[in-house]
């Protein structure tokens, strides 16, 4: 019997209640702004270094251990390349964002294929706002998309080359700019129809690096005017470290 | 003498068992099969706020089968949930005391089905085959849990029985045996539930 009472307070104590695995529940809510306040509250860098991290879907020891690796790396930021979750659950939800915040920096999310199923995409939208943002930190500029074309049937207008035109609109002071989203162009789950359009976009909009995820597998290529980094997952126990210092751009990938 | 206070204490023992034998058959004497012997009312367990349906019970209640329409509102959970599930439980151990049935242990598995477009059952034709291999429409879990109830018969219910359930989903499950030092105490969460006998 006690052991039922101890298992009871174990529950009890930690969100016992689960009404539904996409259920829009939860202390989490619209994480990118305030990661955002936290960058814009920081003395503003003129050299910064962020990490891209990739897919973290069933691969959570590894991740934790990436976020320890990381804090001897000194980052400014984190970003993750997506696939947070594998089933796209609530829960999952709070496993991702509980394991990113490990690492005391701010950090952005992308919304991944498996972010999205079932009520992920509305999910996503609760925990961390929108999937295509942008913001500006210390004269670079980051661009997130939703690349997932496959998971809503290659609708034709994923991504949002519309949206992305006008975010990558050349500004003053911008001496860099890095798009990120889950799924490369040129691989299968990405719309054939926009990989050229894309592809010169970036080109003509002076994209400098383009972050994936997805693939699992790390390359770093120069295509077309841009470079194409796309990131190992989790179990790939491999991360991107990249070093920012006026027009001068390093990136690096990082074992642990 | 101790011989004596054996075979008394066995004689009762024989004639309780054949009175509750007796009792149970006749409860079902008359009722086809399909009839349920008892009805469920849950609070959460991942299949909604509130969900409730009818059982059947074998072996003297020792293997039961329930089925359960699952609820939760868009106010608790910022989306409506329809949830469809079937249970099945072993309950092996049974205690008497002081007018009360405990079963101390109960294991069983569920499988639910989430109704609605945002769900598949079976891969859609976007997607090649394996793409995902599992469907965000079904969900099977594993429980494990005990109950307690007594006899109402101001109405005329064999017992009415409260019970609770920790439930390991799917994901917590593929998840706790691939990072167990991540997902750790996080495999259950809890159902808490009453079944009426009748």
């Amino acid at each position: 019997m006690r052991v039922w009472v101890t298992l009871l307070l174990v529950c009890a104590g930690c969100g016992a209640f689960e009404f539904h695995p996409y259920e829009l529940r939860g202390p989490h809510r619209d994480l990118h702004a305030r990661s955002l306040e936290r960058l814009s509250a920081a003395e503003p860098k003129p050299a910064f270094r962020f990490a891209v991290v990739g897919d973290m879907q069933l691969f959570l020891d590894d991740s934790a251990a990436a976020m320890r690796d990381l804090e001897e790396r000194g980052v400014d930021f984190l970003i993750q390349m997506g696939d947070l979750t594998e089933f796209g659950s609530t829960q999952e939800y709070d496993w991702g964002v509980e394991l990113l915040s490990r690492l005391k920096v701010p950090f952005f999310v992308v919304m991944g294929n498996h972010d999205a199923l079932g009520k992920g995409q509305k999910l996503y939208r609760r925990t961390f706002g929108p999937e295509s943002f942008s913001f500006t930190y210390s004269g670079t500029r980051f661009v997130f998309f939703d690349s997932n074309s496959r998971e809503y049937g290659f609708p034709g207008d994923i991504p949002d080359l519309t949206w992305l035109k006008t975010a990558l609109t050349p500004e003053p002071l911008v001496q860099n700019t890095f798009t990120f989203s889950h799924v490369p162009p040129g691989n299968g789950d990405f719309d054939d129809s926009l990989v050229e359009p894309l592809v010169k976009l970036q080109e003509q909009k002076g994209v400098s690096i383009s972050f994936h995820g997805h693939v699992h597998r790390f390359h770093d290529v120069f295509a077309h005017g841009v470079r194409y980094v796309t990131t190992d997952s989790m179990k790939g126990r491999s991360y991107v470290v990249v070093d920012v210092d006026g027009t001068s751009v390093r990136v690096q990938r990082a074992s642990f | 003498m101790a011989g004596h206070g054996r075979l008394k204490a066995s004689l009762l023992a024989a004639l309780l068992l054949a009175a509750r034998q007796s009792r149970a058959e006749a409860a079902r004497e008359g009722s086809p099969w399909y009839v349920p012997d008892h009805a469920a009312m849950q609070l959460a367990g991942a299949i909604g706020f509130l969900s409730a349906g009818p059982g059947w019970s074998f072996r003297d209640d020792t293997v039961e089968a329930a089925f359960l329409l699952g609820w939760a509102p868009p106010a608790l959970a910022g989306e409506d949930f329809l949830t469809f599930t079937m249970k099945g439980q072993w309950r092996p151990f049974r205690l008497d005391a002081a007018g009360w049935t405990v079963r101390p242990l109960t294991v069983g598995a569920m499988l639910s089905y989430t109704v609605g477009d945002d769900y598949f059952a079976g891969l859609p034709s976007r997607y090649d085959r394996g793409y995902y291999w599992f469907r965000t429409a079904l969900r099977p879990a594993l429980l494990l849990g005990a109950s307690a109830g007594r006899p109402v018969e101001a109405l005329n219910l064999r017992l009415v029985e409260g019970y609770f359930e920790l439930v390991a989903t799917d994901y917590r499950l593929v998840q706790f045996v691939r990072n167990p030092a991540t997902v750790n105490v996080e495999l259950f969460t809890l159902a808490l539930g009453v079944k009426l006998r009748f």
